[in-house]
Formats: structure tokens, C-alpha cells, sequence
């Protein structure tokens, strides 16, 4: 049998190259409405008084008291109104949708209704603590007591946008009873849970649709409920078709971004090494709490990087401000923790005059080491041998010997790290009960019927294949289409590297049940999500397994540092991956292209800040993601290590190439510039602010 | 609103003299300040006038003294022209994507008058002068007296830019750097140009103009003026001076897109490296 991971073309080359795939905006439908919101325009206080304009034949406003069922969205932590009732907790908060057939009249309705509001001063400083995380491993802060010498350092991440291509958006219209939604989104079952739970409706009486997605990066996990609600609660009531499709400064001034982060560290040092740390880490949630907790624990998990250390006193706390709800993003905490902790232990090696790259591989996690739960990593870790092939590859050792030489403006950086695959903690086994269904029809075709979504990363073809490989019949004759809630059963959310490993290892299980019963003219196989044995996790005190497994990597990145602008030129970047198997190369490549460009933008381009609560970079001008002119050459090694329970031994990759990005691009910087960094991104003007004051 | 489209040059002065209008050319700017939302109309608020059919102002031509630009010649045609002046060129060629530079015109950039517009950067430089025409006559302004702040130019409603006019000069040193937040498709944080002639040790002229570091652009010709004359090792003795007379003169503000202090350091860097070069 052929190696899986020989590449294919991708299954929708063709109609996203020709034009003639249908995303949501090209969807039109008889007598369809359009939608729009009416926002807060402050961001802390109270509606007082709403004054209405007379409203035209044919047009709506529909607001909280058209809820029917429970104004509240579904996700983790239940704090986000569908609408507003009064009370007002961010700027551009939704408070109604303006609804009919002219979008010329939408908007000067949209100006004519006049809300007066009592405003209370916002608050913007992370003081209203909101969920407060604390676990300690080994001897935990007592191992300070043994310390010869503490070294501190305090790290800074902003804000990221998503930056998806296709902006937010769905069409909801009725089917009999029925409320049919069909959007640009990355779970079609959390739309249909929230939906029903805010329309009051029964499971049959929903259902929720995949258009094409134009990427989402996670900014398609939780805020596709929010304005799906919306959505659902207008159809219902005016029973006709209606759009909801955000233009792009709406969508970056409203919609969830990464959570700014502050990384408190302390290493514990004794005979130069370091054998304890004690961390804290807060994220900023915004507005709403939502699913900041697992943000918050991806972070806090990782805390000890790629790195293993005995003794951890970790703790986090959420806060939240008067700012724009913050959300799921690729990586969710992992990239603010592992820019904290791998630029800490890099700087303690430094100020303890040891080499960093020894100091560091002395460190490394190794198979049975604890993690920072006491879990095992029971599986082999390959990081010695892909930082070799880094180092050979980039001529690291030579680089960073006659970079580290004073005024030449030349830097390298490696980044060390790994992202846990699948949900945090019990999540899979308690919350998600992902199921799939495989079914063979009388002509011989095989139907893939789950609710993951291909936004891009090309899991239609991968899953295709997948089926194809392991049944050994025609790609051709296994069907795929966009999940409908209808015909699919909930395989969970396309979100935290679990759709190839957990999802894609179930469809492996059914195939391999298919294959036994080819002989049967027709049937369906359904598989559903079994947590290995081993595995045992307390999510309330952080002990055990929080993942099931972990993909690893390594980058390193090259750049010169202009001396007289302090603008940064990337030169080259090399990564080596474990990702357990590639189920199809050429997939794996683009997802570390495309994740290394987003953690390397993560790092030094991509600047996003509020003023008063307002996003300032609300358009694709003033928030700088990089063009390919500010991209390298990157060149990228995969290394097998087939992980048992991933459909050929495949783990998570789609976070993982971004998570280290930053760290490297940052280590470069600091190598070019001669000074540490302790915020990202590394901005011209920081460098500048670096290089000037000693 | 109304809209117009001039098929020529008289036709659009005789719009211009009954109706006040925003004039659009290349509408690379125009439309994104008016934009509204998906399938809905352009939110122009005021009257337009639709220029870029009128094909007698899409030149660019020469005489023994001046180089002559249109009104309609797009971006992409002047960069391609062999008479256009090569710092004008290194402009062009950085600040725009092929797609815009295929529709932008030069003056469309000189009427929007933006801090962060980097032809006008090369233009103050290059001594460069608008004609202005109405349906009654012409007058010719120097750029830097044509644009008066922000986006505010001495254009009478009756009057349309129909030319750039571009004295020709030789420079033995040029300079153009856009500092912008990444290498393409980017508004600049600030810019800088220099142009210097040296001849037989001798510094004959020296043309600084810094974009984005006050409301127009900065250009001083009594401190360019004190140092024509010196000789090479004179003016790089005199670095810092030079440093010292723009130095209040740089006023940039904070925004979205860079601060205060890095758009005066980085000004004032710029200088220093221009010089150090010669």
C-alpha cells in the first residue's frame, strides 16, 4: 500500500480557483431581507430611553423582547446576551437588527433611532477579577526556599485579529416549522444548541447549514452563535428569508479577538540551573466571559513550555473589562504562554552566562516526564533529533556565533514547543461525545457524514483520502459534502486540533468496521468518541492528562534589523514538526506556511490596541498582517511519529505552526539587536525604545 | 447628488462652473472615503464629476525646462515613462500595487492632500507646481502653496487641477524611503526624500522634504540654503547642526499606525544616513 501522505490535489481546487465556490454572500433567495445592527455607542452604562422612527412597510426591529427562549448565548460560561436588555458592558454592543428589503433604508433607519443612555465610567484596567486559576506541582512555591538566587521578568502579548478572508455572516430563513440557518462558521452544532436555547425551539425544529468558509482561524468557534441567535430569532418571527453578512470594519470592531495576556515569571535558580518556577498569568476577556476559563488553562497548562521542571506554583486570573468580548483564536493561550516561557528561560540563561541553546536542551521534555499536571507524556518525543536537523539545516550554531557579535543588525532565534491535541482536560469525554457515521450506498459510494468543516485547511480532502486509503476504493467514490445539521451527527466543533486526530480516528474506526461488512449492499457504520483508558484528568485542580497527546516543534527564524528605521527584515525560517503522520504532505506544508505567517505576524507586525474601549486598526489598512513581500522562504521538515489512536498515526497540526512564530521571530530580534524582549509584537517602535535607553 | 461625467476638458469646466462637485479621477481614494455597504451605491455626499475619460489630459510631456503630467494619466503610465524624474519613479514604484497604480493618478494624490501621501513628498521636493483651470482662465501655484493642511488645497469650486508641472534639474545623490508598517500595501508611518547635487567638492544643491511628520509636508529652503555651498567634508561636519534646524520643525502626532517619537527619530535618521552617504 502506497504511503498515505503523498500529496493529492486538494478536492476543492477547482471551484475556489474558478470562482464558482458558494460562500455566503453569493447566496440569494426570494424576497430576502437584510439585516443590520443598531450598536452602543459607550461603553459602560445603561439604556435609558429608545426612540423609534416610524417604520416603513416591510421593515422590523427585532431586540431582546423578541427572544423567546433564554437571552443568553450558549457557550462555556453563559454571560453573552443574544440582545442587550438595557444593560450596556462594551462599545458596539448589539442592542436590536434593523430588518428589511433596502439596505439604503436600513441605514438611515440605523441613524434614526435615538438611544439615550445613563453612562457609567467604563472600566478598561484588569482589576474585576473573574475566574481565578491556581495549581501547583511538585513542592510548588516552597522550592523558592532552596533558591540561591530568584530571577523575575514580566511578558506582554496584544491583541491578534483573525483576519479571515470572508468576513462573519449567514442567511436564515424558514422551513415550515422549522428555522434554517446557513452561515460561514466552524460549528455547525453550537450554532444549532445556541440557537435552540435562545428561540426556545426543539432539537427538530433547527437546523444549521455550512456554507463555504473563507477561513476563520477560530473566529468562527463562539461569535457565529451570537449573531446565528440573532439571525434565528428574526426569521422565526417574520417567517421570510433574511441576511446578516458584516462588512469588514464592523466585523473587526465587534468580533472576538486573541486575549491580551501578562505573564508573570519567577525561576527559582540553584547551581545555576533552575528548579522551580511560579507563574501568573491574566488575560484580559472583555465584555463577556465566554470561554476565556479554557483559554486561561491552555495557557496556564503549558506553562513550563517545551521544557520539564519539577517543582510549578502556577496561577491565572481572567479579567474583565468594558472592551470587545474576546474569543477562540488558533492556539487558544498557547501562543501567549509559550512567547512568555520560552523568552523566560531563554533570558535566565543569559543572565546565569550559560548558552541558552545547551541550557535549554538540558530542559527538554522527555518520554515519561511529568507535564505540568503530573500527566505523563507517555509517547516518544523526538525533539533532540528535529532541533539537530533545525540547527543543520539553518546553520544555526555558525549564525547565531558571528550574529551575537556587537552592530551588525543580524538575528537568529529557535522556538521550542509543543500544542496538546484535542480539547482541554475531560472535555472531549464529558462535554463534545464527538459521533461520526460512515455510509455505503447501493452504488458502491461511501458518505462521510460528520459536523467538521473545511475552512480551508483542507480537511475535505484529508478525510476523503483518508476513507479512500483505508477502504481502497476511487477518492471519487467517497462524498463529502458541507455538514447540515440535518443529516450529520454532532462529531463536535472543527476547533483545537481534534478534527483529523479525534474526529478523523473515528471515521478510521468506522472504515475498518466498513471494510469488514463491504459485502452488505447497503449500511451505516456510527463510531462514538471513546477517551483512552489511561487518560484521567481533574479539570477542578488541574491533575493528570489534559491531553490525550501533543504535537512538538521547533523554528527558527532569521532576520536584519534596519539601523535607521528599526523596521525588520525576515530573511529565512525553518521548522521541523511532529505532528505524528501526515495524512496528506502538501496539506500539513500549507498548514505550517500558513500558521508560521500568522504566529510570525503575531510577532512583529501585527499591532492591534483600544482607545477608550474602540479598536483602533479596524480596517485591513491599519492592522498589518504580512503580504508576501515581508514573507521568507520557509522550509519546513516533517518527522513521523505515529501517535496509536490517530487515524495512521496522525496528532494535531493546525495550531501547533503557529504557536512558535513569535518566540523565534522575537529571539531573533534580540539576537540582531543585542537586548532582551519582553513584549510582542516587536514593533519598530519597541526595537527603537530598545536600542535607546539602556 | 448629481454625477457628471466629462467626455473633455472644456465640457468638465463648464460642470464645474454650474454645480459645485468633488472631482474624481482615479477614485482609489474617493470611493474608499465614500464607501458604504455590500451592493449598496458609492455614499457620495456632495455632487461628482467623473474626470477620467478626458483623454487630452492624459499626457506626460516635455520642453527644455519642465516635465508636464495630466490630469488623467494614471500611476503606472508615469512610472513607465523614460522623461519621468527617477526619485518620482522610486515613489511610484513603493507606494502603490500594481493594481492601484494601474488606476491612481498624481494629482488624484495632490488634491487628496493627505500628511501620508508620498508623491507629494517627491513633489515639494522637486519644486513641482499645479495649473489650475477654470472655465475663465488658469493660474499655476507652487504645491507647497497649493496644499494648505489636511486634506485642505487653495482650489476654487470652479477650478479643476488640469496639470503637474515638474522643473527639470540633475541630482548626483538621491534618496527616497517610505517607512511604512510592513513592505507593500501600506500607508506610511512617514517618508523622506533627498536629493543633493555635488559638483567639484561642491554642495550645489540639497532638497530634504519629510511626509507624515506635520499637517503638509516639511521642506525648509533657508536651512537647505546654509549648507548649499560647503563643501563634502564641511556638511558632514555640519551633521549634526543640520539634525538640530529640522529637528523643531518635525511635529508628528500618535495614531493608529505609529507614534510620536519614532516618526521624529526616524526623521531625523533618515537625514543623518542621506548625509553620511554623500
Amino acid at each position: 500500500m502506497k504511503d498515505i501522505s503523498k500529496s493529492i490535489n486538494k478536492v476543492d481546487n477547482d471551484e475556489k480557483i474558478s470562482g464558482s465556490a458558494k460562500y455566503i454572500a453569493d447566496f440569494v433567495m426570494d424576497g430576502m431581507l437584510y439585516a443590520m445592527t443598531k450598536r452602543s455607542t459607550i461603553s459602560k452604562g445603561e439604556i435609558v430611553k429608545i426612540d423609534y422612527p416610524q417604520l416603513p412597510d416591510g421593515y422590523y426591529i427585532i431586540n431582546h423582547k423578541d427572544v423567546q427562549g433564554k437571552n443568553v448565548i450558549k457557550v462555556i460560561f453563559e454571560d453573552w446576551p443574544v440582545f442587550t436588555d438595557k444593560k450596556i458592558s462594551y462599545l458596539y454592543e448589539p442592542i436590536m437588527l434593523v430588518i428589511g428589503p433596502d439596505k439604503n433604508i436600513l441605514t438611515q433607519l440605523l441613524d434614526s433611532i435615538q438611544i439615550t443612555y445613563k453612562e457609567e465610567t467604563p472600566l478598561f484596567d484588569w482589576t474585576d477579577s473573574v475566574i481565578d486559576y491556581h495549581f501547583d506541582k511538585g513542592k510548588g512555591n516552597r522550592i523558592f526556599d532552596q533558591a540561591d538566587k530568584v530571577i523575575e521578568h514580566t511578558y506582554h502579548t496584544g491583541y491578534q485579529e483573525q483576519a479571515y478572508i470572508e468576513p462573519q455572516g449567514f442567511i436564515g430563513y424558514p422551513e415550515g416549522d422549522k428555522t434554517t440557518l446557513i452561515g460561514s462558521i466552524q460549528c455547525p452544532y453550537y450554532v444549532k444548541n445556541a440557537v435552540k436555547q435562545a428561540i426556545g425551539e426543539k432539537d427538530e425544529n433547527v437546523r444549521v447549514i455550512q456554507s463555504t468558509v473563507g477561513g476563520a482561524f477560530g473566529g468562527k468557534e463562539e461569535y457565529p452563535s451570537l449573531i446565528g441567535c440573532q439571525l434565528a430569532v428574526a426569521v422565526k418571527k417574520i417567517k421570510k428569508p433574511i441576511k446578516l453578512i458584516f462588512e469588514r470594519e464592523e466585523d473587526m470592531s465587534v468580533t472576538t479577538k486573541r486575549h491580551p495576556s501578562k505573564t508573570v515569571f519567577k525561576a527559582a535558580i540553584k547551581d545555576r540551573k533552575i528548579i522551580g518556577l511560579k507563574a501568573h498569568v491574566s488575560i484580559d476577556a472583555g465584555a463577556t466571559i465566554g470561554l476565556s476559563g479554557v483559554v486561561l488553562s491552555r495557557a496556564l497548562l503549558a506553562v513550563s513550555g517545551a521544557y520539564t521542571v519539577d517543582h510549578l506554583d502556577v496561577s491565572g486570573n481572567v479579567f474583565r473589562t468594558n472592551t470587545v468580548p474576546n474569543g477562540a483564536f488558533r492556539g487558544f493561550g498557547a501562543p501567549q504562554m509559550f512567547f512568555a516561557v520560552d523568552m523566560f528561560v531563554e533570558h535566565v540563561a543569559k543572565e546565569l552566562n550559560q548558552d541558552p541553546l545547551e541550557f535549554r536542551k538540558k530542559m527538554l521534555v522527555k518520554q515519561g516526564d511529568r507535564t505540568s499536571t503530573n500527566g505523563l507524556f507517555r509517547d516518544p518525543v523526538l525533539m533532540p533529533e528535529m532541533i539537530e536537523k533545525a540547527i543543520k539545516e539553518s546553520n544555526y550554531l555558525k549564525k547565531i556565533e558571528d550574529y551575537s557579535k556587537k552592530g551588525n543588525y543580524k538575528g537568529i532565534g529557535m522556538s521550542l514547543f509543543y500544542h496538546g491535541c484535542g480539547f482541554t482536560g475531560s472535555g472531549e469525554k464529558d462535554v463534545i461525545k464527538a459521533k461520526v457515521k460512515l455510509k455505503k450506498d447501493k452504488n458502491k459510494k461511501v458518505y462521510i457524514l460528520v459536523a467538521a468543516v473545511d475552512m480551508g485547511q483542507g480537511v475535505k480532502t484529508t478525510f476523503r483520502k483518508l476513507i479512500s486509503h483505508m477502504l481502497d476504493i476511487d477518492i471519487k467514490d467517497v462524498i463529502y459534502h458541507n455538514p447540515d445539521t440535518d443529516f450529520v451527527p454532532d462529531s463536535g466543533p472543527t476547533v483545537a486540533s481534534r478534527t483529523m486526530m479525534i474526529v478523523g480516528g473515528l471515521l478510521a474506526r468506522a472504515a475498518k468496521e466498513m471494510k469488514k461488512r463491504w459485502n452488505e449492499e447497503e449500511f451505516i457504520v456510527m463510531k462514538e468518541y471513546e477517551q483512552p483508558d489511561y487518560i484521567e484528568y481533574d479539570e477542578k485542580h488541574f491533575i493528570g492528562d489534559a491531553y490525550p497527546a501533543y504535537s512538538w516543534g521547533v523554528n527558527i527564524v532569521e532576520v536584519e534589523v534596519d539601523p535607521v528605521t528599526y523596521q525588520v527584515d525576515l530573511k529565512k525560517a525553518w521548522s521541523v514538526y511532529d505532528a505524528g503522520k501526515a495524512i496528506d504532505e502538501r496539506v500539513v506544508l500549507g498548514q505550517a506556511d500558513g500558521g508560521l505567517a500568522q504566529g510570525l505576524g503575531y510577532g512583529y507586525l501585527e499591532v492591534m490596541n483600544h482607545k477608550n474601549g474602540k479598536i483602533m486598526q479596524k480596517n485591513m489598512t491599519d492592522y498589518i498582517i504580512p503580504t508576501a513581500m515581508d514573507l521568507c522562504d520557509m522550509d519546513t521538515f516533517l518527522f513521523d511519529n505515529p501517535y496509536a489512536y490517530g487515524p495512521y498515526g496522525a496528532k494535531g497540526v493546525g495550531e501547533l505552526t503557529l504557536i512558535g512564530g513569535a518566540p523565534a521571530i522575537a529571539k531573533a530580534i534580540e539576537n540582531a539587536i543585542g537586548k532582551n524582549v519582553f513584549k510582542i509584537p516587536v514593533t519598530p517602535e519597541y526595537i527603537m525604545e530598545l536600542i535607546n535607553h539602556d | 447628488m448629481k454625477s457628471y461625467i466629462a467626455k473633455n476638458l472644456v465640457n468638465a469646466l463648464e460642470v464645474l462652473n454650474k454645480d459645485e462637485c468633488e472631482i474624481v479621477a482615479g477614485g482609489t481614494d474617493m470611493l474608499i472615503q465614500n464607501r458604504s455597504h455590500t451592493g449598496m451605491s458609492i455614499g457620495y455626499k456632495t455632487n461628482v464629476l467623473y474626470i477620467s475619460l478626458i483623454k487630452e489630459l492624459d499626457y506626460i510631456k516635455e520642453d527644455s525646462h519642465y516635465i508636464y503630467i495630466g490630469a488623467t494619466t494614471k500611476l503606472e503610465s508615469i512610472l513607465k515613462n523614460k522623461i519621468t524624474p527617477i526619485i518620482l519613479k522610486k515613489i511610484i514604484h513603493e507606494m502603490a500595487s500594481p493594481a492601484i497604480r494601474h488606476t491612481a493618478t498624481l494629482i488624484g494624490n495632490i488634491a487628496n492632500a493627505s500628511p501620508a501621501g508620498d508623491s507629494i513628498v517627491g513633489l515639494y521636493a522637486l519644486n513641482a507646481k499645479v495649473r489650475c483651470q477654470c472655465i475663465n482662465g488658469e493660474r499655476i501655484v507652487p504645491l507647497h502653496k497649493f496644499i494648505r493642511g489636511v486634506r485642505i488645497i487653495d482650489l476654487k469650486f470652479n477650478e479643476m487641477i488640469t496639470e503637474v508641472i515638474i522643473p527639470k534639474n540633475d541630482f548626483s545623490s538621491i534618496a527616497f524611503k517610505k517607512v511604512a508598517p510592513r513592505k507593500s500595501d501600506a500607508i506610511s508611518k512617514m517618508s523622506f526624500v533627498g536629493l543633493l547635487k555635488i559638483e567639484d567638492d561642491l554642495l550645489l544643491d540639497l532638497r530634504i522634504a519629510l511626509g507624515a511628520v506635520y499637517i503638509t509636508v516639511v521642506r525648509n529652503k533657508d536651512i537647505e540654503s546654509k549648507y548649499i555651498g560647503k563643501n563634502i567634508k564641511e556638511l558632514k561636519e555640519n551633521i549634526d547642526n543640520i539634525l538640530k534646524d529640522y529637528e523643531p520643525l518635525i511635529k508628528p502626532i500618535d495614531d493608529q499606525r505609529s507614534n510620536k517619537e519614532y516618526r521624529k527619530k526616524v526623521a531625523l535618521n533618515l537625514i543623518k544616513d542621506f548625509l553620511l552617504n554623500v
